[in-house]
């Protein structure tokens, strides 16, 4: 056998992940954007470090002197800001924004407590899974993120029927549906969903995503907003919370998502 | 059921595995030799989004569409033997009496006329679609909303008795844990999901698959890790990706090869699915054919390993690719060429005896392209499979020996320089080396603490696994 180890990978492997390894820290990128109260800046911290097990304790120390929207705000949020920023910059991967999520969870629970009337969502979301389609992950990954962004969200679950959709929508009244389907005989779904909304004068953007689906066949049908990550989600949606329409996100869609991902 | 457990390695060293061979060749459909002597192309498709409105557009599709050019495609370049595969889409799985016969029959039909017009040797599998979920419940009865389980069997039947030469699944079980392991990066979770949950699910399914497969004279073939392994690897991506480190997905596809055995354990005698990438280790293992895809592939997804997964496939798939128009003909046309070219030229390196030289210029373009291909490259995955039956009556302590042979093996290359890692592939590597380590050495105290840290897992039902 020979030594498969000896050979000389470089005239043809480049490790581009490896050149492009970010220099700076986590904990670089967080003290530019910490809070500077310090009890609202310990919050922050528990978030971005991943330090769930402190969570409750920290946010109950800081609503003995802040108000529960300046501990979600300048705590919670904030960290969950910080934790996206080192995100986009490829030194977390996505299972630290998942635990930093499960954290900001804990946190918020605690929070809203103090909080008279409950918490004002920024915006409400409903998604689902394609009917016939099984694969669901990238949808509850979404989920998480838009929660912990501030997002109210309706999960309607996997293999969710069109007119189950378009029920929930109706009903609802959300300012932002999503969609994602693994397999291309699944998001055939996605234009059927658009239909009937438009048919009842439903006109919010319809965010389809997942394995098999593109931009192209996303923008081939009114209300559809193509995402191509979860971690695309919040820059979307913030858009049609802002009053933007479906047309509008689609043709700014470029500047949108490379834009806020270099940091605009 | 009681199946037969695995406690040597096939082969008697890395070195005797390469591609068009297995220990165990088979012959079936019309006339296809698989594993002795040649590797066969594996054609994959899947129709037009619209066209499963109904019966006759979907059966124009696959039969009139897909099919045929297929087999006109394969006769005009020359290709003595080709596989097809159809994987089922959900319609036909929810309704297989009536959408997914008169398709099977159609496409079997039309091979026929094929093999006798022209001699080409033509199989075709059939692989059902597994639209279970955790949370209805993976077993018969159990799912009173869409009656998935009793679809998936039905599917069986229908796919057996009209016209499958083999008979595959991509099965699900375990996936709800490890959809909620993955995305925390929680191994421990991972090996719980695949490693064991996963593995009594199989034992369960692949029984009832054999055992019809086998009563309608149908070639079991076998299973992927495509639902859990494929996930991980297709979420760790490429150098551009940061959605999981590189080294997670590496450990658990040697935790999902202890699983996917299990079919081989239950009555499958190969070819096992095309997407299952832990197939060599499989291989290595029990000795049966195996289908692989890579380069051939990348209509359906990229992976960093498109040379390397080629070392020891007895046939070559391109995973699926959609019906469409391309300049070279329509898409399944142009597909067919690359597999189908790919294909003569192992067989043909076969004959001149520089099959092992090919097979390890294979490996060397991608051996350090990721920890994932590192680890299945053949003389690693013979390692890996070696810790596997080195405690192979356990479904729990193998797929452990697994992860954690592939995470030192992996620790080992980069340690002397070879394999690089980012950094936080390295840190994720020592995380996921300790959490095995921790772990108990007895199978009833792992389980026990797993129901009850895992119990809250949504769509985790431990009445699926009979827990």
């Amino acid at each position: 056998m020979v030594d498969l180890d000896s050979i000389n990978i470089e005239p043809f492997l480049t490790r581009y992940d490896i050149v492009m390894e970010s220099k700076e820290s986590p904990q670089d990128i967080a003290s530019r954007m910490y809070p500077e109260e310090p009890a609202l800046r310990k919050v922050a911290e528990d978030i971005v470090f991943l330090r769930s097990k402190n969570i409750e304790a920290d946010v109950q120390a800081a609503l003995s002197e802040f108000s529960p929207n300046q501990v979600i705000d300048s705590g919670l949020l904030r960290g969950i800001e910080i934790v996206s920023e080192i995100y986009d910059r490829g030194i977390y991967y996505l299972p630290h924004v998942m635990v930093a999520a499960d954290g900001f969870d804990k946190g918020i629970k605690v929070a809203e407590k103090a909080l008279e009337g409950g918490r004002q969502v920024k915006g409400t979301v409903v998604m689902h899974a394609a009917e016939g389609d099984p694969h669901d992950i990238g949808k509850n990954i979404a989920a998480v993120l838009l929660k912990s962004n501030g997002y109210g969200v309706i999960d309607m679950g996997r293999d969710v029927a069109v007119d189950d959709v378009v029920a929930t929508v109706l009903s609802e009244r959300p300012n932002v549906l999503t969609g994602t389907a693994l397999m291309t005989t699944t998001m055939s779904a996605f234009p059927r969903v658009a239909e009937k909304l438009q048919e009842k004068g439903v006109d919010i953007p319809f965010i389809c995503a997942g394995g098999a689906v593109n931009r192209g066949y996303v923008e081939s049908f009114p209300l559809g907003v193509y995402a191509d990550k979860a971690a695309e989600g919040p820059k979307l949606v913030v858009k049609a919370i802002e009053g933007w329409d479906w047309r509008r996100i689609r043709e700014n869609w470029d500047k949108l998502i490379r834009g806020t991902m270099e940091g605009e | 059921m009681a199946t037969t457990k695995f406690n040597k390695m096939a082969y008697g060293s890395a070195d005797e595995m390469v591609f068009g061979e297995s220990k165990y060749p088979l012959s079936y459909g019309l006339g296809l030799k698989v594993g002795s002597g040649a590797v066969i192309p594996e054609i994959n498709f899947a129709p037009r989004p619209g066209s499963e409105k109904t019966l006759e557009s979907l059966k124009r599709e696959y039969i009139d569409y897909i099919t045929k050019d297929v087999l006109d495609r394969a006769v005009n370049l020359g290709f003595s033997s080709v596989q097809l595969e159809n994987e089922w889409i959900s319609q036909m799985g929810s309704n297989a009496e009536k959408l997914a016969k008169p398709i099977v029959m159609g496409q079997k039909e039309l091979m026929k006329k094929y093999h006798d017009d022209y001699g080409i040797k033509l199989a075709i599998r059939h692989t059902i679609a597994d639209q279970r979920e955790g949370d209805g419940g993976l077993r018969p009865g159990m799912d009173g909303k869409h009656s998935y389980p009793e679809k998936l069997l039905e599917s069986l039947e229908v796919a057996c008795k009209n016209g499958a030469d083999v008979v595959s699944i991509e099965s699900v079980g375990g996936k709800e844990v490890a959809d909620f392991s993955v995305v925390r990066q929680d191994i421990k979770g991972w090996l719980f999901g695949i490693g064991y949950l996963g593995s009594i699910d199989m034992e369960w399914l692949w029984g009832q698959i054999a055992d019809v497969a086998k009563r309608n004279k149908v070639v079991p073939g076998g299973d992927t890790n495509c639902a859990g392994a494929n996930t991980a690897m297709f979420m760790a991506g490429g150098y551009l990706d940061k959605d999981i480190p590189r080294t997670f997905s590496a450990v658990t596809r040697a935790i999902a090869a202890a699983r996917t055995l299990v079919a081989i354990e239950a009555g499958a005698t190969g070819p096992d699915k095309d997407c299952g990438y832990e197939g060599i280790i499989v291989k290595a293992i029990a000795g049966k054919p195996c289908a692989q895809e890579g380069k051939g592939a990348q209509c359906a997804h990229a992976d960093l390993m498109g040379n390397l997964i080629a070392q020891a496939c007895d046939l070559w798939s391109n995973e699926s690719v959609e019906y469409h128009p391309e300049f070279g003909g329509s898409s399944v046309q142009c597909w067919m060429g690359v597999i189908g070219y790919e294909a003569a030229l192992m067989t043909a390196s076969k004959q001149m005896r520089t099959d092992k030289a090919l097979r390890d210029t294979y490996v060397a373009s991608d051996r350090f392209r990721s920890p994932e291909s590192f680890i299945l490259a053949y003389d690693n995955a013979y390692k890996i499979g070696q810790a596997i039956v080195e405690v192979g009556d356990s479904y729990y302590l193998r797929a452990r020996a697994a992860g954690m042979k592939a995470a030192e093996l992996i620790q080992d290359s980069n340690d002397r320089g070879r394999l690089k890692l980012t950094k936080e592939e390295k840190d994720a590597l020592s995380r996921i080396a300790a959490d095995l380590r921790s772990l108990p050495d007895e199978e009833g105290k792992f389980v026990d603490w797993a129901l009850k840290e895992y119990a809250n897992v949504p769509a985790f039902n431990p009445r699926n696994y009979e827990l």
